[in-house]
């Protein structure tokens, strides 16, 4: 089929309106709006330079201009100051984290919390993802994924609270308990490092759960069932074939979900208890208290975020090297 | 017990509002109709909403609240976008003047332009705390001290005058308490300043005192079931039976009492410490007049102090205010003469000193 610019421009020509030209009718029409597309789309570059600006720009502006904002202030020796007070550089924000091991247990207890949550949900998404994908018809799945996303649609603190009307004294889980008769007195569920865990898995689940459902819904169905044909089992099939092919779900998922919980902050202060302060309450300690604190603070905070990167990264080569390991 | 909660909460808040709006006094109708805004950064129910929309309505003057919960965080803010703030008013506590002053955050006020200075109680308005360098820098809105917070069904009165019980076996993972107010109280409790006032010629005894402190609280924190940081927070644990005592500020424990929880308080026999809210004008503040004109508007009659009183559950620095409270709301916010003869209020003079020790032992307690 061949395309007849010339019939296209005459039938147009008889069905166009008789009225003024629509806005973007006179715009396409403009000289210098002509001159600039032609000089904007000349090249293949040059169209993916305009369409790369924004995107960079809003990358440069919201994501990387606050991050190296920080990373100023926490070479400052004060901020902020009143005004005409004088600012000098200095490293000694990141010493004092090295000089005082009060602030390594929150630092490590950080850190630990993280690996161990982000474990405990992949090993409850997992099941959840495969039964979505391998199990439900496609026509159901996305009324299922609605589903497990509705809670997303609130905030953070109030999810958080739900938490807190559940596990409380006076919570659901404590009056069914007691209603059954298991329980006399209520079980303190609250400001402990369970309170805290189970908000923060239950936050973080979405983003474990849709690289999972990604990994796991690509996987062709007839890999299953060439390996039964072979004589494997369930769990064989499961260790040999489906958790091979969807590490990179598993990797991006725990990457998503361990980066997210070494910067929680309402979650521990609202369901964590005494004994579970974690390093992002350190760091806003430093910002609450009235003075010249922010430069500490924030070096603390570049600390966490180059570690965390760092523990992400070794994780990912580990996981590209078992599934290269896996395809050989 | 939620829903009831609630239910008189909102009764209680219609009730305030139509209070204060039938009390509405005739300042209002005096006051020239000049337009534009006014910023303030205070804490949640200190700006009454029926005055507010009452102000707004007669001066032409928007009322822009930002809320805030806490001293440090104005500070750092202010700091932050000095020298021309957005703010005009802000809530400063009258321990933490010197420094919001020293950087040089707030402005003098002019007390000849508050006709209405003289409706508050002068033992707020003119305590040696509210005058610094021959001047005055806020007009005292409402007080507030540290408090033992109790369940009245299930701790004593007599328990709950001793801060011990808060440290005690009996109570083991049924408490709660702000780090950083413990330890002033906790000095006090083993008989030091806790304003540390008396240490600033000796920062090594000084020192040696908040160790002690601190050694105390990573003792007993195995018998506390949350540090925590707000009001809203102790209620929450009050109201679920988390807890059934605790240190609370008096102003968010009165509010429970207020919606009909069984909770009492007290300033225990070995002592607490006090405080009062101030408004002040920023440095530099955008809308200076209209800065003025709120003040004087809201300092002008004892049913906008009782209005705030009902709403915060602190009480007020105006004169006669508690003359518009119900029974159960004076109750709530006033104490006996002997537990009175307890408190002695938070001073500035060695703020410096104090939180360079304190606030290390805060974090040191925290990581314990």
């Amino acid at each position: 089929m061949t395309y007849d610019a010339s019939v296209r421009k005459d039938a147009a020509g008889a069905t166009a309106p008789t009225g003024a030209r629509p806005f973007w009718g006179r715009l396409v029409q403009w000289g210098p709006y002509r001159a600039f597309a032609a000089l904007a789309t000349a090249s293949p570059r040059r169209q993916f330079a305009i369409l790369a600006t924004f995107p960079i720009l809003w990358l440069l502006t919201q994501h990387l201009g606050p991050m190296v904002q920080m990373g100023r202030v926490s070479l400052l020796d004060a901020y902020p100051v009143a005004p005409g007070t004088p600012q000098t550089f200095t490293l000694d924000n990141y010493m004092r984290f090295f000089g005082d091991s009060i602030f390594w247990m929150p630092f490590f207890r950080t850190l630990a919390f993280a690996t161990i949550l982000t474990f405990c949900t992949l090993i409850l998404t997992y099941p959840v993802a495969y039964f979505l994908a391998r199990h439900v018809s496609r026509r159901n799945q996305m009324l299922m994924l609605l589903l497990l996303l509705v809670p997303f649609w609130v905030g953070e603190i109030v999810r958080t609270y739900a938490i807190m009307i559940l596990l409380g004294n006076t919570g659901a889980v404590n009056l069914v308990l007691k209603w059954f008769g298991l329980i006399d007195r209520p079980i303190p569920f609250m400001y402990t490092g369970f309170s805290m865990g189970i908000g923060i898995v239950y936050l973080t689940a979405l983003y474990m759960l849709l690289p999972l459902y990604s990994a796991l819904e690509k996987l062709p169905k007839s890999y299953n069932e060439a390996a039964a044909d072979l004589g494997a089992g369930a769990w064989t099939r499961f260790r040999r074939v489906t958790l091979p092919l969807t590490l990179e779900g598993i990797s991006s998922g725990c990457t998503l979900v361990f980066l997210i919980s070494t910067g929680f902050y309402a979650t521990p202060v609202l369901l964590g208890g005494p004994s579970t302060t974690v390093f992002s309450e350190t760091i806003a300690g430093f910002f609450h208290v009235a003075g010249d604190q922010w430069p500490t603070g924030a070096a603390f905070a570049v600390i966490m975020f180059v570690t965390a990167l760092l523990i992400t990264g070794v994780f990912q080569a580990f996981m590209k090297a078992l599934r290269k390991g896996e395809k050989a | 017990m939620t829903k009831l909660i609630l239910n008189r909460r909102h009764f209680m808040g219609t009730a305030a509002a139509a209070g204060a709006a039938l009390a509405s006094p005739a300042y209002l109708r005096r006051a020239h109709a000049s337009g534009g805004e006014v910023n303030i950064w205070t804490y949640n129910d200190f700006v009454p909403e029926a005055f507010k929309d009452q102000f707004e309505a007669e001066t032409g003057i928007k009322v822009n609240v930002r809320l805030v919960d806490d001293q440090g965080k104005q500070f750092n803010l202010l700091a932050a976008e000095q020298p021309n703030p957005t703010v005009d008013i802000m809530t400063v506590a009258g321990h933490r003047f010197l420094q919001f002053i020293d950087s040089e955050l707030l402005a003098p006020l002019d007390t000849s332009r508050l006709s209405n200075w003289g409706n508050i109680n002068p033992t707020f308005s003119e305590s040696d705390w509210a005058t610094i360098n021959g001047e005055k820098w806020g007009a005292p809105i409402l007080s507030g001290m540290e408090v033992l917070s109790y369940n009245t069904e299930l701790v004593s009165e007599e328990e709950a005058m001793s801060w011990d019980t808060l440290f005690s076996e009996k109570y083991a993972g049924q408490t709660a308490y702000i780090i950083q107010d413990m330890m002033s109280i906790v000095m006090l409790k083993m008989g030091y300043d806790g304003n540390m006032v008396e240490y600033m010629d000796d920062p090594e005894k000084a020192a040696a005192i908040v160790e002690e402190a601190k050694q105390f609280l990573i003792d007993k924190k195995p018998l506390v079931r949350k540090y925590y940081d707000s009001g809203a927070e102790v209620q929450q644990m009050f109201v679920n039976q988390d807890i059934a005592l605790g240190h609370s500020w008096n102003g968010p424990a009165a509010a429970l009492i207020n919606d009909g929880f069984p909770l009492g308080m007290t300033i225990p026999n070995e002592g607490s410490y006090g405080f009062v809210y101030t408004y002040n004008i920023a440095n530099n503040a955008p809308n200076v007049d209209n800065a003025y004109t709120f003040l004087n508007a809201i300092l002008a009659s004892p049913e906008i102090g009782a209005s705030m009183t009902k709403a915060s559950g602190f009480i007020s620095t105006y004169k006669d205010a508690s003359n518009f409270l119900t029974d159960l709301e004076k109750k709530s916010t006033s104490f006996p003469e002997e537990q009175l003869a307890n408190l002695q209020f938070f001073r500035a003079e060695a703020n410096e000193l104090k939180y360079s020790l304190v606030d290390p032992a805060v974090e040191a307690v925290k990581a314990a």
